[in-house]
């Protein structure tokens, strides 16, 4: 392919992605040096935004709860779609029967499932979760008003929604495991858990990898989710940092845009951290083209 | 634990046959595990189709009613009352608008990233792999800035470019995976025959792209019609989608509740259909779409 038709054949998607995607990029970096408000020109503040938001009581809650939530939340993720994938590669003709109702959580979406998990606990609208709860335990849980149920409820729901997307990518890295090595395992005699933990896991490494990075970029971003499921997200300290940014940086009228900005900048980095592996392997692919 | 028949009838040609008892209660186990956990998958789909059902005074009950003459009231009443027909056709021309710009503009570049390996291209996939998992605010943000000072704001026209642009990224590697799996004899036959590039692309290399562009497209759509945040901050109240209208409901009183139930059900049973008639393309999408770095 000679350059010209490249730049050619690239050029729609890079022109759309430069003034749709780069553009509003350089606007949030500018932004997170300003005080600035929507449709006004900032005044310069230097690095006042990020003092402010690494000095802020609120946004470190706002990270813990993050970070917390994206641990517990992960290593349920590989946990349960390790063990459901291989439950799943084991059937035969109800398969696709299987996958069909495992997808439906992944296709709906996140704001909508919170709100059926929300109709599911609230107690307010006759949740069936929190009934059969209350009446086992003797008392109401506020699954909405006290911090540690409503975490529990978020983490819940996000796991619901994305084990779809663990359980299959780990599917097909099961599929590419060789038959020999699992009937040489068998042969031996070993124990199902051995042959799990000594010879399947080892072997589909990379994939349980690849599906730790994507989910902890996802939830490092909930937000739609805590939309449905944490109306008082904020007094309960369950406020992830999007939707710290977004109530610093938009519900009230954008009063704090350049800190929200800033707090983007610092996840933009963080996330560009994270991805360092996978920009490594591109640019060595690159290099032996 | 293999319990697929074939690999455990390979492994009984060798080894003594475990006794047979053993393995069908293994069978049993693992179905019933199974079973238990799709219902526990669908259990708050099942839940808001009971309370949507329901007639209105006894939907949102505590303790909840488990038999009840099921209605469609709340459904007639979310089309009467509300502007959901509006709200549904925003989300639909959102969607169709967004997926078809996004593989118009995403196909020649995927096909070019795929047959020109090289540093260009190898900053090309590292940019659209950081763009992809950029936190959304810092990109709609500033979109929603530009909206207002351009008079767009609140239109499905700022949400559709919103999306082709957020979603470009992804369509790009999905593609580009998918055109790599086609040789490059192909293209030199082709042009061998006589085709310049456009030609190539558009003759013989998108027809043997079929089952490749149509999970793209199924996935451009697909995000599209669940997108919430770029949809809130974009829109008002002509432009709103579905799931900004239903997350708006929430913080409301009963019949308006239920009715946002019912919004949720009319959104959700089209993608449950999808998800069993087009699995094998977001099975496909979903491992295609892997960076495999």
């Amino acid at each position: 392919m000679r350059r010209r038709e490249f730049f050619g054949f690239v050029a729609p998607s890079v022109l759309v992605m430069a003034g749709l995607l780069v553009l509003p990029l350089y606007q949030t970096i500018a932004w997170s040096l300003q005080r600035v408000n929507y449709g006004e020109t900032g005044t310069f503040v230097g690095l006042d935004n990020y003092t402010h938001a690494l000095t802020d009581p609120r946004f470190g809650q706002a990270v813990l709860f993050t970070v917390e939530l994206t641990l517990v939340v992960v290593a349920t993720l590989i946990v349960l779609g390790y063990l459901l994938a291989t439950l799943v590669n084991g059937l035969g003709r109800s398969r696709p029967f299987v996958l069909g109702i495992l997808l439906v959580s992944y296709v709906i979406p996140q704001v909508v499932g919170g709100a059926m998990f929300s109709w599911l606990f609230n107690s307010n609208f006759g949740g069936v979760l929190n009934f059969l709860l209350s009446t086992l335990l003797g008392q109401d849980i506020l699954w909405f008003a006290s911090t540690w149920p409503n975490r529990i409820m978020v983490a819940l729901n996000t796991v619901w929604s994305m084990l779809p997307f663990a359980m299959l990518v780990i599917l097909a890295g099961l599929q590419s495991v060789p038959e020999e090595v699992v009937e040489a395992a068998q042969i031996d005699g070993a124990p199902t858990w051995r042959l799990h933990w000594n010879v399947i896991i080892p072997t589909v490494r990379g994939t349980l990898g690849f599906v730790a990075i994507i989910s902890i970029m996802d939830v490092l971003r909930a937000f739609d989710q805590l939309i449905a499921l944490s109306p008082q997200a904020v007094q309960l300290g369950n406020e992830s940092v999007m939707l710290y940014v977004f109530n610093v940086a938009f519900q009230d009228g954008g009063q704090q845009l350049g800190l929200g900005s800033a707090v983007n900048v610092l996840l933009i980095a963080l996330i560009c951290l994270m991805l360092y592996p996978f920009i490594r392997g591109i640019a060595r692919e690159a290099r032996h083209a | 634990m293999t319990t697929t028949t074939e690999r455990t009838r390979a492994v009984a040609d060798v080894v003594p046959a475990p006794p047979r008892k053993r393995w069908s209660a293994r069978r049993y186990l693992v179905g019933g595990i199974l079973v238990l956990t799709c219902w526990a998958m669908l259990s708050p789909v099942i839940w808001t189709a009971m309370s949507v059902t329901k007639p209105t005074d006894v939907a949102f009950l505590n303790p909840p009613v488990f038999f009840y003459q099921p209605s469609l009231q709340s459904f007639v009443d979310l089309w009467q009352t509300t502007q959901f027909y509006q709200y549904l056709i925003n989300t639909l021309v959102v969607a169709v608008i967004s997926t078809v710009v996004a593989l118009l503009i995403g196909l020649p570049a995927a096909y070019a990233l795929a047959r020109m390996p090289g540093w260009i291209s190898a900053v090309l996939l590292i940019a659209a792999l950081i763009f992809r998992a950029l936190p959304r605010f810092a990109v709609v943000l500033p979109m929603y800035d530009l909206s207002r000072a351009l008079g767009i704001y609140d239109t499905t026209f700022a949400v559709a470019a919103a999306l082709v642009a957020i979603n470009q990224p992804f369509s790009i590697w999905l593609l580009r995976n998918f055109f790599a799996e086609i040789p490059k004899e192909v293209d030199e036959a082709a042009m061998m025959d006589g085709c310049n590039r456009v030609q190539t692309l558009v003759r013989v290399i998108i027809p043997l792209m079929g089952p490749g562009i149509l999970t793209a497209g199924i996935f451009m759509f697909l995000f599209a019609f669940q997108e919430y945040l770029t949809a809130t901050i974009l829109t008002d109240i002509n432009a709103r989608t579905v799931p900004v209208f239903i997350a708006t409901q929430l913080g409301q009183t009963l019949p308006m509740l239920q009715q946002a139930g019912a919004a949720a059900m009319l959104l959700t049973l089209p993608v449950i259909a999808f998800a069993f008639i087009a699995q094998r393309y977001l099975v496909a999408g979903l491992n295609a779409g892997s960076v495999k770095g």
